[in-house]
């Protein structure tokens, strides 16, 4: 097969940050008429990558090139001229405006006095009916439309311009399974014309169904690149955790000899809970001095989840028991007042409030749980800080120092410090241990044993499945925002079960129509299927979720 | 534009209530002015169609501001009576904001009003709202406050003491009262206001063939006796308490400056003479009392002065473009004291 | 940067980085400036009439009273990334109550009308703070738009309490409140003084300044951690109304005499300008109270030395806003030093900043 020459090619592409190589060495490429996959787990790099091929980062070493022609950007425009657009995962259009204005802003159709609203009308008609949205008026407000419309009205703006090559971040995070289906119909349609596409979206079905190939990043490395019909869903899901099939066989649990005693009543409870649009109705229970390890890739739900057990969301279905009395969680007081605390993998936005000083940033939730009326004396708080920074060993020892001046992995010591001062029965912890180095990793992995041992409940999630494997007693597997099921640790499991879990879910025989299409030649008749190809168009005509006008 | 259209509706209402109500009041006793507005009932109700319509009167009035403003409003209000044959609508500013004057005087302008009667809150910016009421053929009278630059052209009359005159006739008792001269402050409304440069015209008019007055300043105090009284507290330190008199261009500033003057461990009237513009109440009290020194009045009663101009305009009759409302001037504790039983304000 | 350094001008550099340093410079600037023209001008003498001290030093700390009492309120409120335009007009509304209460009471000139008039103005004022609190944080509307509607709707209350009239009373404990004089000190000001001092040591020793703090650095962070911002918002919206009541008060108390359409007037932009002096962001997350009463002192300060210099009333506010530009340029270049040694990051690297920050660690 002779492939056609890539309309980008990236290569060797580093971009470095104070402290830190966001992309060390990338090399990537996006072919004519194809859809192209970004993967990676978070801190892979895959934004950076996006945002120095559309010029909001100068790169560092390396080359772009656009159609031959090796170009520097300077900026977004730059990216634009030479026909790179971009929809990004929050629709940046004007709510405000008309949809014509919308597809227009910026290209409007000028006359002799000052714009031509007829001619500019008529332009966005015609770029809305190359999507197959020639039904839409354009004079109508943009927000008359639903989030799936509106984003197809953004990639009608991007492609006004005639590019050459859409790039859709996260395009499909906020979309149900018929509106998908509607934006996938646009993608291949544009993909017949040739443009090149690249599909960034941690549905794995999604990437598989709509994909012909795949790009996989991991902490900022170039993983390699493949034509995703080769590509088995477990070995992609290893390649992006970056361990190959045969170490995951390798890793088992070392809790293994803790996993028999669970009986009794769970600590708690929790049934069909699940809220629309982020979680499907769930089952779970976690027992005391029991580790529960959340597995599953980005945006499986895994932390949707943790945040319905601890009311930092709340729960529109189900129920939730602790020691099989009903509690309603409809807030984070509530989830501390029933002794649940869950450290959030946002730290920055969701855990540490940085310009409060240590002392302030662990005493915080104990603090909040007495109310500002009872504060705690100054040898109490002393006590809890002096404890914590011991036990956990934060560095720089020193309470009165900002928490935003503190390391990653410390400001992870004292999220752990807060929630442990105040005495939880259950401990949500979610990527506790994400962008830390290997020693703080380490202390925490046996901070939670320690917990677990003294009779705590714990909630483990990380994205390293060998550490989940590794710490956790039982392992809930999610995927698509839906518990796909459990394995209970013991010497024989693997985290190549977890995976291959994952990777068997939904390949072949899908939950209620949830996957968009499938890519196996064996799937069923009538599918779109038949968009494995080396670049040329095959003009399969693909018609199907475009709404009838 | 809500606003002004429940707003309307309101006035709409009212109208047609003063209409039931006017159909059954009676007679009342009549004094010259009675039958002038009687005739003059007729005389505009003829082309009209019935008798016994009301004559409808916009008043853009500028709200609470002081004692005098308040008393100029009621006497207003209290002679454009239904008895009288008007139904008066009172639209105040609000916050003495000019924007809300403008609106009230625009809805009044659209409703068709009879004639409107209106007190600026600034004397700028009002060409474009006085030529639609000319082009609406609605009359404008000009209660007390002017409009800058001042265009005649542009309304009926203006109706007010004389803030001139009547800052002339202080700063003359000051030459009476201290024939040998002294240092002087004078206590300014906000800067720009046309009432604050008409008396300030006045005094200087008169005080600069005086050289043994010395000025020693102007400040604003905002028409406010707090704030008069801070700032003349300042005043009286910065020139080691040597001030002989103090033109306070409203009666709350002088309130205020004569509170700092005794705070200050002087008396009022012997080391500092306090004289002030409008005759309130309040003030007359404090002149009884000693503690102010001058009061000149600006008469704020001409509301049977208006409502006279009112008839012969709208009887197609011609009045003068400046009518000056008499005011009087109270200069010792004893006249202060023979006017107050029958100060209104 | 943490390190104690022995040396002076580290000190010195130490004290420069404060923000309400430059806002104590500008208060000095301004009293040379009148001693300039007037070298007695920090003499204090003792009023031979009546035994008090007295002098323009004194004039400024009473002028500053009613000032302090809406900067201490608005410093809290901007601490939570909120901002209360309402004071002045909560200052015009209980002037109009306690007046017209003194006005129509049983024994107008007795201490227990006076009393009975505090009580009232004070309830008022933190009722209409509660009111403000409540629709920021139970409604979620912005504080900015809700204080406007208060700001407006608070004035014509003031106007409905004295039926548009600026109304007068006599009570001479009520005066005693702006014109009283404790060993020869003006009540005012140490009535002033003292009730800042109650707030802070209130903010500080309860976890009130932390938990507001931590609402206007973080608000996402501080419900995760299980603050109840709702509660928190309306003791601060509270406490500023009540604050405002208080400067209400000082200021009608001094002449007797609240007028509706000026007691108060633009006082909420004289506390804003004193907070931001001090040291407040109105991003909040920030909370000095301290620096607000050196604001205040300063817009006191600054009020008195126009009247004093004689400085032409329609040249007042060019010179005021002169003033206040020239410190504000003075602090955002002792901010861009700041941020020279803080230098943080760009929010949208932090994603992999993160992953990687186990280098520093």
């Amino acid at each position: 097969m002779t492939a056609p020459e890539p309309v980008v090619r990236m290569t060797g592409i580093s971009i470095a940050f104070p402290g830190v190589k966001a992309l060390d060495g990338v090399d990537f490429r996006l072919l004519p008429g194809e859809v192209h996959s970004l993967m990676g787990e978070n801190g892979a790099g895959k934004s950076t990558l996006i945002k120095a091929l559309t010029g909001v980062y100068k790169i560092d070493a390396g080359t772009i090139e656009v159609q031959g022609t090796q170009r520097r950007f300077h900026g977004t425009a730059d990216a634009q001229a030479a026909g790179i657009s971009t929809v990004y995962q929050e629709v940046n259009l004007c709510t405000n405006l008309t949809i014509g204005e919308n597809v227009m802003l910026g290209h409007e159709v000028r006359g002799p006095f000052g714009i031509n609203w007829q001619a500019t009308y008529r332009g966005a008609t015609q770029a809305l009916t190359k999507l197959g949205l020639g039904h839409l008026d354009p004079r109508r407000p943009l927000s008359s439309l639903s989030i799936a419309l509106q984003q197809l009205v953004a990639i009608s703006r991007a492609m006004a311009t005639d590019s050459r090559v859409l790039i859709l971040d996260e395009p499909t995070s906020s979309l149900d399974a018929a509106e998908v289906e509607q934006l996938f119909g646009v993608i291949r349609r544009l993909r017949d014309e040739g443009v090149a596409i690249l599909f960034v979206s941690h549905f794995l079905d999604q990437v598989y169904a709509i994909s012909d190939r795949v790009t996989v990043l991991r902490n900022g490395q170039y993983q390699g690149e493949f034509l995703l019909r080769d590509l088995p869903r477990a070995k992609l899901i290893a390649t992006m955790i970056g361990k190959d099939l045969e170490t995951l066989a390798s890793l088992e649990s070392t809790r293994s000899e803790r996993a028999a005693a669970r009986t009794g009543e769970p600590l708690l409870s929790a049934t069909g809970i699940g809220r629309k649009g982020s979680m499907e109705p769930t089952d779970v229970e976690v027992h005391r001095g029991e580790v529960v390890g959340f597995a599953g890739l980005l945006g499986s739900g895994r932390t949707e989840l943790a945040r319905l057990l601890y009311g930092a969301d709340k729960a529109d279905s189900g129920s939730i028991a602790i020691d099989g009395r009903k509690v309603a969680l409809t807030s984070p007081v509530a989830g501390l007042d029933n002794r649940i605390a869950f450290s959030t993998e946002n730290r920055r936005d969701e855990g540490i409030v940085a310009d409060l000083t240590v002392r302030d940033n662990v005493i915080l939730a104990v603090q909040a749980k007495r109310g500002w009326a009872r504060p705690l004396s100054r040898r109490e708080e002393d006590e809890i800080v002096g404890k914590y920074i011991a036990a956990l060993n934060i560095r720089p020892a020193n309470p009165n120092m900002l928490a935003g001046n503190l390391s990653g992995g410390n400001q992870q010591k004292v999220l752990l410090g807060r929630w442990l001062a105040t005495e939880p029965e259950l401990l949500i912890l979610d990527e506790p241990t994400r962008g830390i180095d290997v020693g703080a990793k380490a202390e925490i992995q046996d901070s939670v044993a320690t917990l677990a041992a003294d009779g705590v409940a714990v909630v483990f999630i990380s994205s390293e499945l060998e550490e989940v494997v590794r710490i956790s007693d039982r392992i809930v597997v999610l995927k698509d925002r839906a518990k796909i099921g459990e394995i209970t640790n013991g010497p024989n499991v693997t985290a190549q079960q977890v995976v291959e879990l994952i990777a068997a879910h939904g390949d072949g025989d899908l939950p209620d129509g949830d996957d968009p299409g499938d890519n196996h030649p064996d799937g069923p008749p009538g599918s779109p299927t038949d968009r494995l190809r080396d670049g040329a168009n095959d003009g399969a005509p693909t018609t199907e979720g475009v709404p009838a006008a | 534009m809500f606003r002004t259209k429940t707003w309307a509706a309101g006035v709409a209402l009212t109208a047609g209530l003063a209409l039931a109500l006017a159909g059954c009041s009676g007679d009342d006793g009549g004094d010259d002015t009675d039958t002038g507005t009687d005739t003059g009932t007729d005389a505009g109700t003829d082309d009209g169609g019935d008798s016994g319509e009301l004559i409808s009167v916009g008043f853009v009035a500028v709200g609470p501001e002081g004692g005098w403003r308040a008393a100029n409003e009621k006497n207003i209000q209290d002679t454009f009576t239904e008895e009288a044959g008007f139904d008066l609508s009172y639209a105040p500013a609000t916050n003495l904001d000019q924007a809300s004057q403008i609106a009230a005087f625009t809805s009044f302008v659209d409703e068709g009003v009879d004639v409107i009667l209106l007190s600026a809150t600034e004397g700028s910016g009002w060409e474009d709202s006085l030529t639609r009421a000319q082009e609406a053929e609605i009359p404008v009278i000009l209660i007390d406050r002017g409009i800058e630059p001042d265009d005649p052209s542009l309304y009926v009359t203006r109706i007010a003491p004389d803030n001139f005159v009547v800052a002339q006739g202080v700063a003359e008792w000051a030459l009476s009262a201290l024939p040998e001269g002294g240092n002087y402050f004078t206590l300014e409304g906000p800067a720009g206001v046309g009432v604050v440069n008409e008396r300030n015209r006045g005094w200087d008019d008169v005080m600069g063939d005086h050289p043994e007055f010395v000025k020693v300043g102007a400040q604003t105090a905002n028409w406010s006796t707090e704030e008069a009284k801070s700032v003349f507290e300042t005043v009286l330190r910065a020139n080691n308490n040597d001030i002989q008199i103090v033109f306070a261009q409203n009666d709350e500033m002088g309130l205020g400056a004569a509170l700092a003057v005794e705070e200050a461990g002087l008396t009022p009237g012997e080391d500092v003479k306090i004289a002030t513009i409008d005759g309130t109440k309040p003030a007359l009290e404090a002149l009884a009392a000693g503690r102010l020194s001058f009061v000149a009045e600006y008469n704020p009663l001409f509301g049977q002065t208006a409502l006279e101009v009112v008839n012969t305009v709208l009887e197609g009759g011609t009045v003068d473009s400046y009518i000056i409302v008499p005011s009087g001037t109270f200069d010792s504790p004893e006249a202060a004291e023979e006017a107050l039983p029958s100060r209104e304000y | 940067m943490n390190a104690p350094s022995p040396t002076l001008s580290a000190r010195l550099a130490e004290l420069v980085r404060k923000p309400f340093f430059w806002g104590i410079v500008a208060i000095l600037l301004l009293l040379v400036v009148n001693l300039l023209k007037d070298p007695t001008y920090l003499a204090i003498r003792v009023n031979p009439s009546n035994g008090n001290l007295a002098g323009n030093v004194l004039d400024i700390l009473r002028a500053s009273a009613p000032i302090l009492m809406v900067a201490t309120g608005m410093s809290l409120v901007i601490a939570t990334a909120g901002i209360d335009l309402s004071v002045g007009s909560v200052m015009a509304v209980a002037g109009a109550v306690s007046m017209e209460y003194l006005q129509n009471a049983g024994a107008p000139s007795s201490l227990g009308a006076a009393l009975v008039a505090i009580a009232m103005s004070i309830g008022l004022g933190a009722l209409l703070g509660t009111f403000s609190g409540l629709l920021v944080a139970k409604v979620g509307l912005q504080p900015f738009i809700t204080t406007l509607v208060m700001m407006l709707a608070g004035r014509g209350l003031a106007k409905v309490i004295t039926s548009g009239q600026n109304t007068t009373a006599t009570n001479e404990q009520f005066r005693w409140m702006a014109n009283g004089y404790v060993l020869g000190f003006p009540v005012v000001f140490l009535l002033a003084v003292a009730i800042v001092l109650v707030v802070i040591l209130v903010v500080r020793r309860s976890a009130l300044g932390m938990m507001i703090v931590s609402i206007g650095i973080n608000p996402r962070a501080s419900r995760m951690a299980g603050i109840k911002p709702a509660g928190l918002l309306v003791t601060v919206y509270a406490l500023s109304g009540a604050l405002a009541a208080i400067a209400g008060m000082f200021a009608v108390s001094s002449v007797m005499t609240v007028d509706v359409s000026q007691t108060g007037y633009q006082l909420e932009m004289d506390a804003i300008l004193a907070v931001v002096v001090g040291g407040g962001t109105l991003a909040g997350g920030r909370l000095s109270m301290g620096g607000a009463a050196v604001g205040a002192l300063l817009i006191a300060t600054l009020d008195k030395t126009v009247v004093f210099l004689g400085v032409p009333s329609s040249a007042t506010p060019a010179f005021k806003a002169t003033v206040i530009l020239i410190l504000f340029l003075l602090q955002a270049d002792n901010v861009r030093n700041l941020l020279r040694s803080r230098r943080p990051r760009p929010a949208s690297l932090t994603e992999t900043v993160e992953t990687k920050a186990s280098v520093a660690a």
